[in-house]
């Protein structure tokens, strides 16, 4: 009991201040991105583009907002590629992923500081922008392209809307509700030792044992 | 599905997509359509310079470098060029041929840029079959250049796009477009498309005893029949008049206005349905439960 309570308490840093940085630059042009995205995807969320400071505004600003996404992604590329490389362990955690959506994490591979998950949301996220980035400059400029190429990037730019919008969404509900004591690793950088113990129990053992 | 009519903004007829049922009494409006007679063209562009004249345009004044070669007025479309005569010359069976096109939007039934458009408003198709864009409503998106069969729409620097509207100011107040008043020699025709058709059928049917075996009306099925549509003396070629063999919408248009439309709605819907029911289901993914329980 005293131990828990201790744990509880005993908090260990998590994210750099760079890396936060660099997260919630990327977090933040995303969201637009994704809003004023779905507002040019499809007429029924043309309203989205009105919210966010109306429609010819909102479209004129999605591709500069890309830009500024595109940065942050290539800066956490720098930072994180390296920690993402998947394991023999981590496909293992792949496949009995389902013990992780019941709650049952212990029945899986201890995770290091980033679980098999988070490293797919990664290499998603990284893969799925390089997309984006590439089909969006023909989008953002199609005089300059054949039409075919044109055509063919506004369906590249979908299918990596849909595959990312989708990992954004799990994302997002994981970092709050889903997995509650993420999200102060993302904001004040710290978790508890305790959420880091049941979560990440290898990258646990790397800190206790690093001090 | 079924079509109500509504005023539009110039008092015509919007062609409106509706779930329901029409209401009882609603005005039809005839279908109508340019016929582009060219064996009776001479080529001689007033069509386009009644074109500029009545939309008030500007066409830039062309270097020497980037003036096209020939008769052509103006190697393409543009902004402020709502429609041009294309000129081309191959050797048929009858000699030496030339092949004079009007080329401008065609109006199609079945309008790919419309179908492209994801601002609602921002490209119209009257009842009539008249498509027209309206400016106040387009984000500058550029997708109608991907929709469209035919490489009509040009933007400008402010980023919205142009193209002929059928003279719809015109025709509203019941005149006949600018280019067909204009035409010297009765190769443009305006009328209902109905009507347009069975004229063309004489003049195909003429032409064909004239000896032009391959003589033909250009209105391709693919975009549900187009609003400008052609007598070809030489119909088995149309691309040699600048016009697609097979008109029709891109598949990959389709694709991405169709099927992956609704996997996009599964799949973003879905994970977030999966997110919820994880939550009620299993709860959130807590520490400390075993410790817990141990105690």
């Amino acid at each position: 009991m005293e131990d828990v309570k201790k744990l509880e308490e005993l908090e260990v840093e998590r994210f750099s201040a760079f890396e936060r940085v660099i997260h919630w630059l990327v977090a933040v042009s995303f969201l637009y991105l994704f809003l004023s995205g779905l507002g040019i995807y499809s007429p029924k969320f043309s309203w989205l583009l009105t919210v966010l400071g109306g429609k010819e505004f909102s479209s004129w600003l999605h591709p500069i907002a890309g830009i500024v996404y595109f940065v942050g992604v290539i800066l956490m590329f720098l930072k994180w590629a390296k920690d993402f490389v998947l394991s023999a362990e981590d496909i293992a955690w792949l496949k009995g992923v389902k013990h992780y959506i019941m709650g049952k994490e212990e029945k899986l591979p201890e995770a290091g500081k980033y679980n098999a998950g988070q490293k797919l949301f990664g290499w998603i996220v990284f893969l799925g922008s390089a997309v984006f980035l590439i089909s969006g400059i023909v989008m953002w400029f199609p005089e300059s392209f054949s039409l075919g190429l044109v055509r063919l990037a506004i369906i590249l730019h979908e299918i990596a809307f849909i595959v990312v919008g989708a990992g954004f969404i799990v994302h997002v509900y994981m970092g709050t509700i889903g997995v509650p004591g993420s999200l102060s690793g993302m904001i004040t950088g710290k978790v508890s030792a305790l959420w880091a113990m049941a979560h990440h129990p290898k990258w646990f053992k790397q800190i206790i044992g690093g001090k | 599905m079924s079509f109500t009519t509504t005023e539009g903004t110039v008092g015509m007829g919007l062609k409106r997509v509706s779930a329901s049922k029409p209401p009882a009494e609603v005005k039809i409006y005839d279908k109508l359509a340019i016929l582009v007679d060219v064996s009776s063209c001479i080529g001689c562009k007033a069509c386009e310079a009644a074109c500029a004249q009545w939309h008030d345009l500007k066409p830039p004044l062309l270097s020497e470098e980037q003036a096209p070669v020939g008769y052509q007025s103006y190697p393409d479309l543009m902004p402020s060029i709502f429609m041009m005569m294309k000129f081309n010359e191959a050797e048929t069976e009858k000699g030496i041929t030339w092949f004079i096109t009007k080329y401008q939007c065609m109006h199609c039934g079945d309008p790919g840029c419309l179908k492209a458009c994801p601002s609602p408003g921002a490209i119209i198709q009257y009842q009539n079959g008249i498509v027209d864009f309206d400016h106040s409503k387009c984000i500058g998106c550029k997708y109608c250049l991907s929709g469209c069969p035919f490489n009509i729409p040009r933007y400008d620097a402010n980023n919205k796009p142009w193209k002929c509207n059928f003279c719809v100011d015109r025709v509203s107040a019941g005149l006949e477009p600018a280019c067909v008043k204009t035409c010297p020699t009765n190769c443009l025709h305006f009328g209902t498309k109905e009507e347009m058709l069975y004229k063309a059928q004489k003049i195909v049917a003429q032409l064909k005893q004239r000896g032009f075996e391959n003589a033909s009306i250009y209105d391709p099925p693919g975009v549900g029949g187009t609003g400008y549509i052609y007598v070809l003396p030489h119909g088995d070629k149309p691309e040699m008049y600048g016009l697609p063999k097979e008109a029709s919408i891109s598949p990959l248009v389709s694709l991405w206005k169709g099927p992956l439309k609704l996997i996009g709605s599964i799949v973003l819907w879905g994970s977030l349905l999966g997110a919820f029911l994880q939550l009620i289901l299993f709860g959130p993914i807590k520490v400390g439960k075993k410790e817990k329980k141990e105690e």
